[in-house]
């Protein structure tokens, strides 16, 4: 090193290099201060959220480290003293760990599986209807579920599915057959769950795709037809392709949530019969974390749930990328 | 063209962050009929006692300099489908001249989204300075695991402030014991709603129709219950009743609605207290395999509404009016009290449900159920008594049991919502407006306190919130509290111990496990025979460490003196 250092010729020939290093990265953020400046309104606009993420998302990570402690509320989240992995443990030795991640992952890979095609053909269908009016109703009426909470959901599907008086039931009795416990029977509670969650949130999710859709040229569509295109093929060439950056955002995005199974729906839904195909880690969080006042076992398993998530994200966004190109970052 | 854009985009920038930004709204205004604006001659002048009533507390003069003392406290509701007091409550306003205390009384939910409540304030160190501990397992491990945090302090000194209190609702030392830790006073504990106030009932009316006699025995029960599931009891020519109604509580095992079928043979509880000598998990007892088996039957014959593991008390309440059920298990005043029966009655004006005594097996004891009775436990917070808010907290509870708290509290106010006859007893006769009666609907969030934290169960007080009536429909007469005292009359085991029993750490599992195989043993998803129910037992101590739980519960048992060494 001091050979280079020690050498004018070498010198006089980093010199310039470095110059022109230092003079690029000065235009470059030049560059971003002027395009900043240009939008200015739109990074205005940007500071609520990103308010919002330091305050609700960001700063709480802070106190993640309750994981690692014995939290005394007196003590605070520094003074408490430190007990290493030992929730971690308790989780992980539980005596229902592997039933708990089993439900967990099926639930939610069940629903991102069966919700997002479901959600795209609804967004094709409704973008592809020459009928205003009717393209509105369906919209409004496939929407409207999502706003109902999960207790109203109990109760129509109990107005449906109730052995004792439950339409489906009624029908099933009528034509001589004998009342199926849905809700209590473990054969049937995680389609009644996923099928529910589907209905529930199908409507919702295709904004996203419609939003896509829309965004695509006519002039593709009008080409294509003049080109002869059918229906079927201008679905298959110009809007499919078009969403698919959508598709593969929505997907990684729901990757990083895997192990969410929807704690308040199947808090409501559930019941003893079913534990065992409907308990998971958020119901059991519920419930031996926040009732049973353990609430550095609670954030230890968040912390958990929050690390795998981040690395399933990781991960396939990198398949994403070599795959189909397409990336979150 | 530019400008114009900028500038609406700074608008809806500065109205987002003003929104994000603005203080909490107020909540909207409730939409129940305001309070009674009493007089002031009203509010000021002291009701007269009766012969019952307790005695006027020490007077309790505003001072004109000091400081209002500022205490929120933290309660479940007596009605929990009214809302709070407002804001102009007479109530606030007679604490606040009187008492120099500006009262903030919170709502909080039942069952576990209460108990969440409590739990995760505590964890924020954010307690209340006065609050129900609330606990969907067992009050004195709440107040376990606050005391381990540190978060509440003793009352002991607090009691000795308020003498009259502790006559009329701390006189009994087995509850308060229950909330003494490491020999200090934790928490008071409140007298209890009427003990043993629900029992097992049935529609009489179905019973003449179909020429049945009244079961004592829990094998005629059955036979009326297959009856009123299969012979059109009702008379519609429909198949769409059951023999029996009820529900699951989130408790152990069966449950409270259905421990009669384990009270039969004499083992209601999760503990079998009659076994003194080994006392244990009343699994373990043979008793309770044969009511096993005999609820499984039960459950197997469709005789009970298949939807009981599903719905919740709500649901089960809307169903039994709706003529659904032949036999339940039901408080005595959800059944017939007046804010209650009519429901009944408009639907049935025939009908008639009548109390059954604690069915017979052929266990050599039988029970009705088994009685906890503990009152609610409320808490000081740390902080409250380290602002020096105790004995503010002592002189509102000491007010609440003087005539004064006691009557506006838990009736309101005097001529407007009741009258005390000559005896001395609040009734509504005379009222010159019947809506504003303390038992009318409506009037339900001005008494929001009086199961809590003002009742305590004397003779005149009870009949005035249990009164006869006449059913508007069938011009029957009720009176609930017939119910009541048969009830309360028949064998319940006492379990009033079990509170003294701490929780095992792994207490969420293990009840989910015991919860799980006992439904899937009752509703016939797994075979019940002697070897799966010894493996049942077994897996109990081998995966969830039953048998530990045990003995150490017995240790604490022993060392209270509820058993012997």
């Amino acid at each position: 090193m001091s050979h280079y250092v020690g050498s004018p010729s070498l010198q006089t020939r980093t010199l310039p290099h470095s110059a022109q290093t230092q003079h690029a990265f000065a235009e470059r953020v030049l560059r971003l201060g002027r395009a900043m400046w240009k939008h200015r309104w739109l990074y205005f606009m940007l500071i609520p959220p990103m308010i919002y993420y330091l305050i609700f998302r960001y700063i709480p990570i802070y106190n993640a480290q309750i994981a690692f402690k014995e939290f005394f509320a007196l003590k605070g989240v520094e003074g408490s003293p430190w007990v290493g992995f030992q929730h971690f443990e308790t989780f992980f030795k539980s005596f229902y760990f592997n039933e708990l991640i089993i439900n967990t992952i099926v639930f939610s890979v069940a629903k991102l599986l069966l919700g997002l095609p479901i959600a795209i053909i609804l967004a094709l269908a409704i973008h592809e209807s020459r009928f205003m009016f009717f393209r509105s109703l369906v919209q409004t009426v496939t929407y409207l579920p999502h706003f109902l909470s999960c207790v109203i959901m109990l109760g129509l599907l109990l107005a449906l599915l109730s052995p004792s008086s439950g339409m489906i039931n009624e029908v099933i009795k009528a034509l001589g057959g004998q009342p199926i416990s849905f809700l209590t029977s473990p054969a049937w509670f995680r389609q009644v769950v996923i099928l529910s969650d589907i209905w529930k949130e199908t409507g919702w999710s295709t904004i996203l795709y419609l939003a896509a859709l829309l965004s695509v040229n006519p002039d593709l569509y009008e080409a294509a037809e003049v080109d002869g295109a059918s229906r079927w093929r201008r679905i298959w060439h110009i809007s499919l392709p078009s969403i698919i950056p959508v598709v593969v955002l929505v997907t990684l995005l729901r990757l990083g949530n895997i192990l969410d199974g929807g704690f308040s729906q199947i808090w409501v839904l559930y019941s003893v019969p079913v534990y065992s195909v409907g308990d998971i880690i958020d119901t059991w969080v519920y419930r031996s974390g926040v009732l049973d006042f353990q609430f550095s076992l609670a954030t230890a398993v968040g912390l958990f749930k929050g690390v795998i998530g981040l690395a399933l994200i990781l991960f396939a966004n990198k398949i994403a990328q070599r795959v189909a190109q397409q990336s979150l970052f | 063209m530019r400008k114009p854009i900028q500038i609406a985009f700074l608008l809806i920038a500065l109205t987002l962050i003003a929104t994000a930004c603005a203080a909490p709204t107020p909540a909207p205004a409730p939409t129940q009929p305001p309070a009674p604006a009493p007089t002031k001659a009203q509010v000021a002048e002291p009701t007269k006692a009766p012969v019952a009533a307790p005695t006027q507390p020490p007077a309790a003069k505003p001072t004109e300099v000091a400081k209002p003392v500022d205490i929120e406290l933290w309660a479940q509701a007596t009605s929990t489908q009214a809302p709070a007091p407002p804001d102009d409550w007479v109530g606030y306003k007679t604490i606040r001249e009187k008492l120099n205390i500006n009262l903030k009384y919170v709502i909080i939910p039942t069952a576990a989204d209460g108990e969440t409540k409590i739990n995760t304030a505590a964890a924020a160190n954010a307690l209340p300075d006065f609050f129900q501990a609330v606990s969907t397992t067992n009050a004195r491990n709440k107040l376990i695991d606050l005391n381990k945090q540190g978060l509440i302090a003793p009352v002991d000194d607090l009691l000795k402030l308020m003498p009259n209190r502790v006559k009329t609702h701390y006189n009994d030392p087995s509850s308060l014991a229950l909330a003494k830790l490491d020999g200090k006073q934790m928490a008071f504990v409140e007298v209890p709603n009427l003990p043993k106030r629900e029992g097992l009932v049935i529609r009489k009316d179905w019973l003449d129709k179909l020429g049945l006699k009244m079961p004592t025995t829990i094998d005629e029960l059955f036979i009326v219950a297959k009856a009123f599931t299969e012979k059109d009891p009702d008379g519609n020519g429909k198949n769409d009743t059951y023999g029996l109604g009820g529900f699951f509580d989130d408790s152990w095992g069966q449950g409270n609605r259905f421990a009669f079928f384990f009270g039969a043979y004499g083992v209601p509880d999760l503990w079998d207290w009659d076994n003194t000598a080994n006392f244990g998990l009343s699994v373990r007892n043979p008793n309770f395999y044969k009511a096993l088996v005999e609820f499984r039957k039960w459950n197997e014959a469709k005789v009970i509404d298949p939807d009981w593991a599903t719905i919740k008390r709500d649901e089960f309440r809307i169903r039994w009016p709706q003529g659904r059920y032949g036999i339940m298990w039901e408080d005595f005043c959800a059944l017939a009290c007046v804010a209650n029966y009519p429901k009944f009655d408009n639907n049935f004006p025939t009908g008639e449900w009548v109390a059954l005594p604690a069915m017979k097996s052929s266990a050599s004891k039988s029970y009705l159920n088994d009685y906890d009775g503990t009152g609610s436990f409320f808490a000081m917070s740390k902080k409250a008594a380290d602002a020096g808010k105790g004995p503010a907290i002592a002189k509102l509870l000491e007010w609440m049991a003087s005539p004064e708290g006691y009557y506006l509290l838990g009736f309101g106010v005097e001529g407007v919502n009741y009258k005390l006859d000559k005896s001395g007893a609040v009734t509504t006769d005379g009222l010159a407006d019947p809506t504003k009666a303390w038992s009318h609907e409506s009037m339900a969030r001005f008494t929001q306190m009086r199961n809590q934290l003002i009742y305590d169960n004397n003779p005149n007080e009870v009949l005035a919130r249990y009164p006869d009536f006449v059913t508007d429909k069938s011009k029957k007469p009720m009176s609930p509290m017939v119910f009541y005292k048969f009830f309360s009359t028949q064998p319940w085991q006492d379990s009033v111990a079990g509170n003294l029993i701490i929780n095992p750490a792994n207490r969420a599992d293990l009840q989910r496990f015991y919860n799980e195989n006992f439904q899937a043993f009752a509703l016939g998803a797994k075979p019940l025979t002697d070897a799966t129910w010894a493996d049942f037992l077994k897996a109990l101590d081998a995966n969830l460490n039953a048998a530990k739980w045990e003995t150490d519960s017995r240790k604490i048992l022993q060392d209270a003196g509820v058993l012997k060494k």
